[in-house]
């Protein structure tokens, strides 16, 4: 319960960093954070982590909804989105569990924290390099498209040899590689 | 253990995947800076995510108690693993054993580190159950990834059948030569006494009635009964049984059964059992504390077994039901193949009762006036059944589970001294 009310309290402070400045889309944000905060609380009730999923899309997307200094706030409000779905996903998680000890809880989002730390700071990184170019340039983009796409093939490939085809996701009964090769 | 992506983590990626492709093709960094963080923390997650090696002992503080009673449980987990995971367990769930928490047990474990729980578990229903083995739901620090299994091996729990204290028992019309508690219709050395008839060589002098020598003028001495055992054989019908969520006939009956032969082996009977139904299972009559657990054991095994096979008395073997032996048939009268054995039993001159392990509480007439009429119908045909029986010489105690036995062996005692001479037939 209070790492459910933890989530909708960063909800709440990520609405305000945008709700202030959103100028004429005010409306138009106000709306989102509202439907991320019911999409949010939809969530961690029904405990199903698609609604979560959701909320941090459409906080995310009323980001854009502020006029000034974004690109100076995008790192905080990155691991801000970030410690939300933590805390919401947590919330789902420990459902089912009874009795916990709250040291446990501490470690874990402790650790969710310290991530969204180090997300910051290679966001800062990256905010400093966008700050640094000349401006939009095709061959720019496909610089940060490379990038983007060496990193989701690092993750993909740290993925699949961990819990890929493998001998423990074999369904029941089929033969072994070892048994295939006698 | 079987290890996959845990469902936040594709959810995740799809975001920061999203957020990178907007941003790219839209031309706001922003959007890109604001997924960066999702990048990091699976990339992170996944690179420092690695399979734990869990195992897991469990021990009960006693493994032998009485249905209902709560027994500690001591649940150790280790992680022989190097890096710590975040581990969900509870013990594998049964519907005849009640575990608190009722739900799973998070802790978080470190790398080559060991975590103690309790448990405490309580069997609902008399029988031989099995705690454990342990599921378990294991993720990396970050949550990133689980692996799911079963660790640890099931401990065997007895639970024994709450007996009834039974003063009232059902006196046996014939009983064996052995020293025992009941009354024998023969006369010889005993302590009740039976008649006065005259001195025959070979009679005690401490037997001699002064009073009734000097009445009649010549030597009389006293006639005894002696106090010999009998034989008991329980007859268990495990061919049917009505249920409800509160229990079923079964579970009384084993209770009865269990409460009966500790009052008969109590009083130096020999008692055996027979458990009758869809498989056929017996324990010879015999003596003593032994044969006690001996019984009860075999109670435990006790269940019901689906069966269209029609069984008569030569499938008992004939060991089992000694000459004399009173047989006390434990049924709730609901199967047609039961009722024809008792007959049977009776028609072959058997010294028997039952004890009808009454299904009414377990059962309730449906929603529609024709429900009714067919719950009245079949309440009748049960006291048609149970008339045919005392009929033939057969005391039925009708049992409800929420009463004590003894009252409803009282009533057949009646029955059977009333038709004594019939029954002895």
């Amino acid at each position: 319960m209070i790492i459910a009310v933890a989530a909708l309290i960063v909800l709440a402070g990520l609405s305000a960093l945008v709700l202030p400045d959103a100028g004429r889309a005010a409306g138009l944000a106000w709306l989102g954070a509202g439907a991320a905060a019911l999409l949010l609380a939809a969530g961690m009730a029904v405990a199903s982590p698609t609604p979560v999923h959701a909320a941090v899309f459409l906080l995310g997307a009323i980001f854009l909804a502020r006029r000034d200094s974004r690109l100076l706030l995008a790192p905080l409000y990155g691991a801000g989105l970030l410690v939300m779905a933590d805390l919401a996903i947590q919330t789902i998680e420990l459902r089912v569990v009874e009795r916990i000890a709250p040291e446990a809880i501490a470690t874990r989002t402790g650790a969710a924290l310290a991530l969204a730390a180090v997300g910051a700071c290679a966001s800062v990184a990256a905010a400093i390099a966008v700050n640094a170019a000349p401006g939009r340039s095709v061959a720019l983009t496909a610089l940060g498209a490379l990038v983007a796409v060496t990193a989701f093939a690092a993750i993909a490939r740290l993925a699949r040899g961990q819990y890929g085809p493998r001998e423990g996701r074999r369904p029941p009964g089929a033969p072994s590689r070892g048994d295939r090769a006698a | 253990m079987r290890g996959s992506l845990a469902s936040r983590t594709p959810g995740l990626l799809a975001l920061a995947a999203t957020g990178v492709v907007a941003g790219l093709a839209s031309g706001h960094p922003e959007l890109v800076l604001l997924a960066a963080p999702f990048l990091v923390f699976a990339g992170a997650g996944l690179a420092l995510a690695s399979e734990p090696r869990l195992s897991a002992h469990i021990a009960l503080e006693r493994t032998r108690l009485l249905e209902g009673e709560a027994v500690k449980t001591t649940v150790t987990v280790s992680n022989q693993a190097p890096r710590a995971v975040w581990l969900e367990f509870a013990p594998a769930r049964s519907a005849q054993l009640g575990i608190e928490p009722s739900g799973a047990v998070a802790v978080r474990l470190a790398g080559g580190g060991e975590a103690e729980l309790e448990f405490v578990v309580r069997p609902r229903r008399w029988g031989a159950h099995r705690v454990g083995p342990l599921l378990v739901r294991a993720r990396d620090p970050l949550g990133v990834a689980t692996w799911e299994g079963r660790i640890g091996v099931p401990v065997d729990l007895r639970a024994f059948p709450r007996e009834q204290r039974l003063r009232e028992l059902v006196v046996p019309l014939r009983t064996q030569p052995a020293l025992g508690a009941h009354v024998a219709r023969a006369r010889g050395e005993g302590i009740e006494f039976a008649d006065v008839r005259p001195f025959r060589v070979g009679d005690r002098v401490r037997r001699v009635n002064w009073r009734a020598t000097a009445r009649r003028g010549s030597l009389q001495v006293n006639d005894r009964h002696p106090e010999h055992s009998s034989d008991v054989v329980l007859l268990l019908d495990t061919y049917e049984e009505a249920r409800d969520q509160a229990g079923g006939t079964l579970d009384s009956a084993v209770r009865a059964a269990a409460g009966l032969a500790r009052a008969h082996l109590a009083r130096r009977d020999r008692v055996g059992v027979v458990d009758f139904g869809g498989t056929l299972q017996w324990l010879e009559p015999a003596f003593g504390t032994t044969q006690a657990y001996r019984i009860v054991d075999a109670l435990l095994a006790s269940d019901i077994a689906f069966s269209y096979a029609w069984r008569d008395v030569e499938g008992i073997p004939l060991r089992v039901l000694p000459p004399g032996a009173l047989i006390l048939a434990i049924t709730p009268l609901l199967d047609d193949r039961s009722i024809g054995l008792i007959i049977d039993l009776r028609r072959r001159g058997c010294d028997l009762t039952v004890v009808e392990v009454s299904p009414l509480g377990h059962v309730s007439p449906g929603p529609s006036s024709s429900d009714a009429v067919a719950y009245r119908f079949w309440r009748l045909e049960r006291e048609a059944r149970r008339a045919q029986l005392q009929a033939l010489g057969i005391g039925v105690a009708v049992w409800e589970h929420d009463v004590m036995l003894g009252p409803a062996l009282e009533g057949v005692n009646a029955f059977r001294r009333s038709a004594r001479h019939g029954l002895l037939a």
